[in-house]
């Protein structure tokens, strides 16, 4: 136990921390202290620095004004090597892991055991076997490609990376994004082994109920300030959280619930299958409903909802807009039929993020503005701008270039392209990954008044209150296989867990 | 629905007609035979005199560098036709290469098959010396085509061109017309081949050599590649530094193409210009005399018809009749022949296809 | 990467709204109406490759200084005619690789064609079969290249190789290793046409490019080129057709392999094997040094086109002050890095 003693100087100090970017200034007088043996955790909107924070931490930014102290001496990290030479490693939410290398060879990149220029593998594959179990992870071979483990397992690598390193200060930006409870509760597990070595943990997510749990003390961030440091995370109250983060008092709700909607299906889903991934999916949603897939990551709940929109050719049964068929595995068919998709990985399948704002937003629907292929642009723009305003996209310029948005601002030029395409049918696979709690109820609202259009909407989602809180009707995967379907108001979020999980707990 | 899918159907259906329509036009445009059958070009003579008389018959082997340029080609085709013209004579050809180890282990396939003799230019005459050794020791007479090798073992006879010669050649003709029209201080333009080669080294020595016996030096030189594209590219900008000009000579006929090109682009027609190498485009030019070019000294592919027939006695153990030795001599340098429009009619025959 | 994006990207950004956009709308966030015609200049292609731009100047300068004949009327337009035929190809190969693919049989696709156009049994039935052989061997390449990378999901850097490769050897079968001579007048006399002054190739580089201009930044085709570029997976769930699209660009490329193959046959007066020996690094290098992302997504015609000028214009520097070969090739790999260099400073210092 390494808890701070009175008079030693917490491990890390950085105090007054300036960076400034061309026209924005990203840090703006930031000071976090962590000590040794704590969960420090770092909370803050998009767009608040945190991760501008961590980039001067790990030594890929440079601050331009501030001090940092480690171990109560001043230090300047100049390049990543300096930074993780000091004892600092970070696991960043993008995992930075070569997909062709082995476990092992990602484990020690940078760092690899070898003599007089060679590798020795044998002695890496029993370190990392030592270090994955040590994390509760004893299945995964080190010899493995890395490419082929899931994204849960590719985090549990991305720890053991930071482990191999002798680290005493892991940063962990967003670490349970893309863990399921079991797996968020076995880190959880190795965070605490961890502080008790002594080792200072900072931790970065967007769900408070975690920071209550494993959190020490809660540093909160605003627009590149500090605005609270060093509070007690497990007894201050969210609201006073949410407050700090927001400047203003938001509570976590969702809209009300309108009237379940009557009608014929707009969407019809018949014995859907994919070999290997799901079997006999069936199911249909009416105009204006919004029906929910619960499941863990890995269940099949987005490769079900990939299926039925064409990027996946389904192997066997069928899929019906407005009482067609859709051509199996055509992309373009459901489209053309008016069903649209934002899809889990917004960067990497939803978004140009090169290109602004209104090029995105108009991508599926771009021959509308054109004649004989010539694109009007006039016309294009005002009808994006017309549509981002509509749905409160900040800042409300469709010419900039859609990286430089929030999380969930980018989300919403997602769906402002299907709202622009005036679809029938809206998939949603995880609308509020990596977005702000502000921007969540934007979007649940958003969701709500698509659907009070008559837009039939099938959500998939992690987070099981926003599955209860969104959808009329839920459906739970387990296993590729629909195992329970019932409408939202006579499930809990317990019962649902429940149903979800039963099998997986032997 | 159906009038959509008639509609695609009918689409799909043109568009597969156009291009089955296309790819049947293509492909009879992919001919070369000329509609009247010419003569087919190869240069040789036909066998006369007492070395012509058969003999035991012989196999011959013949390895050299692929074809990339019209001048190779003309070697290939020669060497083949002087063969068949001897009914003693089986051609062994192996598969042209522009890799130097596959030319080794050609050349090795045809000492293992024990022929009689072997005609090589080889894609390099250093690297492919040690080759050549080996087949003189197996007993198996060389003859050295043009490219030498570094040692006198590794080949019975060498036959080639003279690339130092060419550039006298051309030199002369240039120094003594300039000097006949009165020209002082003459601007003379020089389009090289590739820099890099020795031959290419060779022929502008030569040239510089000659005309400086005039009294006159080179101006504006620039090497192309051998390729027309080349030839067009560097001759179009030279043009443009040199407002004018009194002579230009051209190291290869095949780049000559683009040079001509380019003169003509140009519009610029008060100088006059000299090829290299010898082909037949460039000697109808000659003929025509509508261009610039006036002259061209030759580097002829004929040498290889030369080698086949050297290998031939070497092999039969004969000497040239012609000569009073008993036996073939060992080396042999052609001599470069300035062509013009008075003897150009006289060469035509000997031309090659570029 | 959610809080800020790094800056050198974010500059970069900037620059890569297009010129279609930058026309169509007046204001612009940041600094609406105060924008000064200098300012919509640097927007536009040439000012966003201000690098090339200096390059270019550059180059002017030490050849007024060095050669007195730099500076004329007919030796510009010699460097214009030496840039249209790399020039046609560049363009293709510039919404080949926006496109996110690489073609790196331009130049043997040219070959093949201008070989095909000018056999004697093409040459029988006059200028217009002629043309129509060329253009028609360059699409056909072109879609080979574009279903197998397409649909046969061969990777486009082994799919044009492989087209380099044996489009040069059926050249050489076709042509039997010769040049072969145009003897058709309507298509030898394209090269020593002039037209105003100006030589009918460079008409048809003009045109090439002009046509391309249009179609990469007014239409919706160009639009999605830049879009399955930037993102595929993006793209294809937009329900973009990214198959059709990529079968189309390298169709595009293949067209111009086409057009390229009539310009050089006549400037060349010859069909020939032997045309366009790595005129497919010269293009991806114009491509690149133009600002193009080889990656794609991101580029310009405009600094592909540059690219090419700066490229000829060394060419044509060398041979006016009579410098060797192997000089001319040294400085020109100079030139590229110093090029490119330049070009990202002055990108970072124009956000």
């Amino acid at each position: 136990m390494a808890s701070p003693e009175r008079g030693a100087p917490p491990l890390l100090q950085m105090h007054g921390i300036v960076k400034q970017f061309p026209g924005v200034r990203a840090l703006d007088g930031v000071d976090l202290d962590v000590a040794a043996g704590e969960v420090h955790c770092l909370l803050g909107q998009n767009g608040a620095g945190k991760s501008t924070l961590i980039k001067v931490l790990a030594g890929a930014h440079r601050p331009d004004a501030g001090e940092i102290r480690w171990d109560g001496r001043p230090v300047t990290f100049g390049s990543p090597h300096a930074a993780d030479v000091t004892g600092i490693a970070t696991i960043y939410q993008e995992l930075d892991l070569v997909p062709g290398l082995s476990v092992a060879e990602n484990v020690f990149l940078g760092h690899e055991r070898a003599r007089l220029g060679f590798t020795r593998p044998r002695e890496l594959d029993d370190e990392t076997r030592a270090l994955l179990r040590r994390l509760g992870h004893p299945e995964i071979p080190p010899g493995r490609e890395l490419g082929r483990l899931s994204a849960a397992g590719q985090q549990v690598v991305s720890m053991a990376r930071a482990l191999s390193r002798d680290a005493r200060l892991i940063v962990m930006d967003e670490p349970s994004a893309v863990l399921d409870p079991e797996e968020v509760d076995n880190l959880f597990r190795v965070v605490r082994e961890l502080t008790a070595e002594g080792v200072a943990v900072v931790y970065i997510s967007h769900r408070l109920e975690e920071i209550r749990r494993i959190g020490d003390r809660v540093t909160v961030l605003k627009d590149g300030r500090t605005v609270a440091r060093g509070l007690p995370a497990p007894s201050t109250p969210t609201a006073e959280v949410i407050r700090l983060m927001t400047g203003r008092t938001i509570e976590y709700v969702f809209p009300p619930r309108p009237a379940v909607p009557t009608g014929d299906p707009v969407l019809e889903v018949d014995g859907l299958g994919r070999r290997g991934e799901f079997a006999d999916v069936s199911f249909s949603v009416r105009p204006g409903e919004v029906v929910g897939l619960a499941g863990l990551v890995g269940s099949g709940r987005s490769e079900i909802l990939e299926t039925v929109y064409g990027a996946r050719k389904a192997t066997s049964g069928s899929v019906w807009v407005q009482g067609r068929a859709l051509r199996a595995g055509s992309v373009r068919a459901a489209v053309r039929a008016g069903m649209g998709l934002a899809p889990e990985e917004r960067k990497s399948q939803g978004l140009l993020l090169a290109e602004p704002v209104y090029r995105n937003v108009s991508l599926p629907s771009l021959s509308r503005f054109a004649r004989a292929g010539f694109v009007r642009g006039g016309a294009e723009l005002a009808a994006a701008a017309a549509v981002i305003a509509q749905l409160d996209v900040r800042p409300a310029d469709p010419t900039r270039p859609v990286r430089t948005l929030s999380g969930g601002n980018q989300q919403k030029v997602v769906l402002a392209r299907w709202l622009l395409e005036e679809c029938r049918v809206l998939l949603l696979d995880e609308p509020t990954r990596g977005v702000d709690v502000g921007a969540r109820s934007e979007i649940y609202g958003l969701i709500r008044r698509l659907s009070g259009q008559g837009v039939a909407v099938v959500l998939v989602s992690s987070e099981m209150p926003e599955v209860l809180g969104l959808a009329d009707r839920v459906l739970v995967v387990r296993e590729g296989r629909v195992v329970y379907q019932a409408p939202a108001e006579e499930l809990d979020e317990e019962r649902v867990l429940d149903l979800v999980m039963e099998g997986s707990r032997v | 629905m159906p009038e959509t899918t008639a509609g695609l159907g009918r689409r799909r259906f043109l568009a597969g007609a156009v291009g089955v329509g296309a790819g049947v036009a293509l492909a009879a445009c992919t001919s070369n035979e000329p509609p009247a059958a010419a003569p087919a070009p190869n240069a040789g003579a036909a066998p006369a005199g007492d070395n012509a008389e058969p003999g035991q018959p012989v196999t011959i082997g013949f390895s050299a560098p692929a074809a990339d340029h019209g001048w190779i080609a003309a070697i290939a085709a020669n060497a083949q036709a002087q063969a068949q013209r001897y009914q003693d004579v089986t051609f062994e050809a192996v598969n042209p290469t522009n890799d130097i180890t596959q030319q080794i282990a050609a050349v090795e396939t045809l000492i293992n098959r024990r022929v009689n003799a072997l005609v090589i230019l080889p894609n390099d005459g250093s690297q492919l010396t040690s080759v050549g050794t080996r087949a003189m020791q197996a007993g198996i007479p060389v003859v050295n085509l043009d490219r030498i090798f570094d040692s006198p073992l590794a080949y019975r006879t060498w036959i080639g061109g003279d690339n130092y010669g060419m550039g006298v050649s051309a030199g002369n003709y240039i120094g003594t017309r300039l000097r006949d029209q009165g020209v002082t201080n003459p601007v003379i333009a020089e389009i090289a081949g590739i820099d890099s080669l020795p031959l290419t080294q060779q022929r502008s020595q030569g040239f510089q050599d000659a005309l400086s016996s005039y009294g006159f030096s080179i101006g504006p030189r620039q090497a192309a590649d051998f390729t027309a594209q080349g030839g067009q590219r560097v001759t179009a900008n030279l043009l443009q530094a040199a407002p004018r000009l009194d002579a230009m000579w051209n190291h290869d006929d095949d780049q000559g193409i683009g040079v001509l090109a380019a003169i003509q682009q140009a519009n610029r027609s008060e100088f006059f210009m000299v090829g290299g190498a010898g082909s037949a485009n460039a000697m109808r030019a000659i003929q025509a005399d509508d261009t610039v070019l006036k002259a061209t000294v030759t580097y002829s592919p004929t040498m290889a018809g030369s080698a086949v027939s050297l290998a031939r006695l070497i092999a039969q153990g004969r000497g040239m009749t012609d000569l009073v030795e008993r036996e073939v001599p060992a080396s042999i340098t052609l001599a470069s022949a300035t062509i013009t429009r008075e003897n150009v009619g006289q060469y035509l025959p000997l031309g090659f296809e570029s | 990467m959610r809080d800020l994006e790094r800056p050198a990207e974010a500059a970069g950004t900037t620059s890569t709204a297009a010129p279609a956009v930058e026309q169509d709308r007046p204001a612009r966030a940041g600094g609406p109406d105060t924008r000064s015609t200098l300012a919509r200049l640097l927007d536009t292609g040439a000012g966003r490759n201000l690098g090339l731009v200096a390059v270019l100047a550059v180059l002017c300068v030490i050849g007024i200084a060095t050669a007195d004949t730099f500076a004329t009327t007919s030796n510009l337009l010699t460097i214009l005619t030496s840039a249209s035929i790399i020039g046609v190809l560049t363009v293709g190969m510039t919404f080949v690789i926006i496109g996110g693919g690489i073609d790196l049989s331009v130049g043997k696709v040219m070959a093949l064609a201008s070989v095909w156009a000018t056999t004697l049994a093409t040459q029988s039935y006059g200028p217009a079969v002629m043309v129509f052989c060329a253009l028609a061997v360059g699409v056909g390449c072109g879609l080979i290249n574009g279903v197998l990378i397409a649909y046969g999901r061969v990777v486009p850097f082994i799919a044009t190789l492989a087209m380099l490769i044996s489009a040069q050897g059926l050249a050489e079968r076709i042509s039997g290793k010769r040049s072969q001579i145009v003897t058709d007048p309507t298509i030898a006399a394209i090269a020593s046409t002039r037209v105003l002054g100006i030589p009918l190739l460079v008409y048809f580089f003009a045109a090439v490019v002009a046509v391309g201009w249009v179609v990469l930044n007014r239409t919706t085709f160009g639009r999605r080129t830049f879009a399955i570029g930037g993102n595929l997976e993006a793209s294809r769930l937009a329900g973009i057709d990214v198959r059709r699209h990529t079968v189309l660009l390298y169709v595009v490329s293949g067209l111009c392999c086409g057009i390229a193959a009539i310009m050089i046959a006549s400037l060349t007066t010859t069909g020939s094997s032997t045309h366009g020996t790595l005129y497919e690094l010269d293009a991806i290098a114009a491509v690149i040094i133009g600002g193009t992302l080889l990656t794609g997504g991101r580029g310009t015609l405009v600094g592909s086109i540059l690219g090419v000028l700066v490229f000829t214009t060394i060419t044509n520097l060398f041979i006016l002050n009579n410098l060797a070969t192997e000089v001319q090739n040294i400085a020109k790999g100079l030139i590229i890095v110093a090029a490119v260099l330049f070009q990202s400073r002055a990108q970072r210092a124009n956000p």
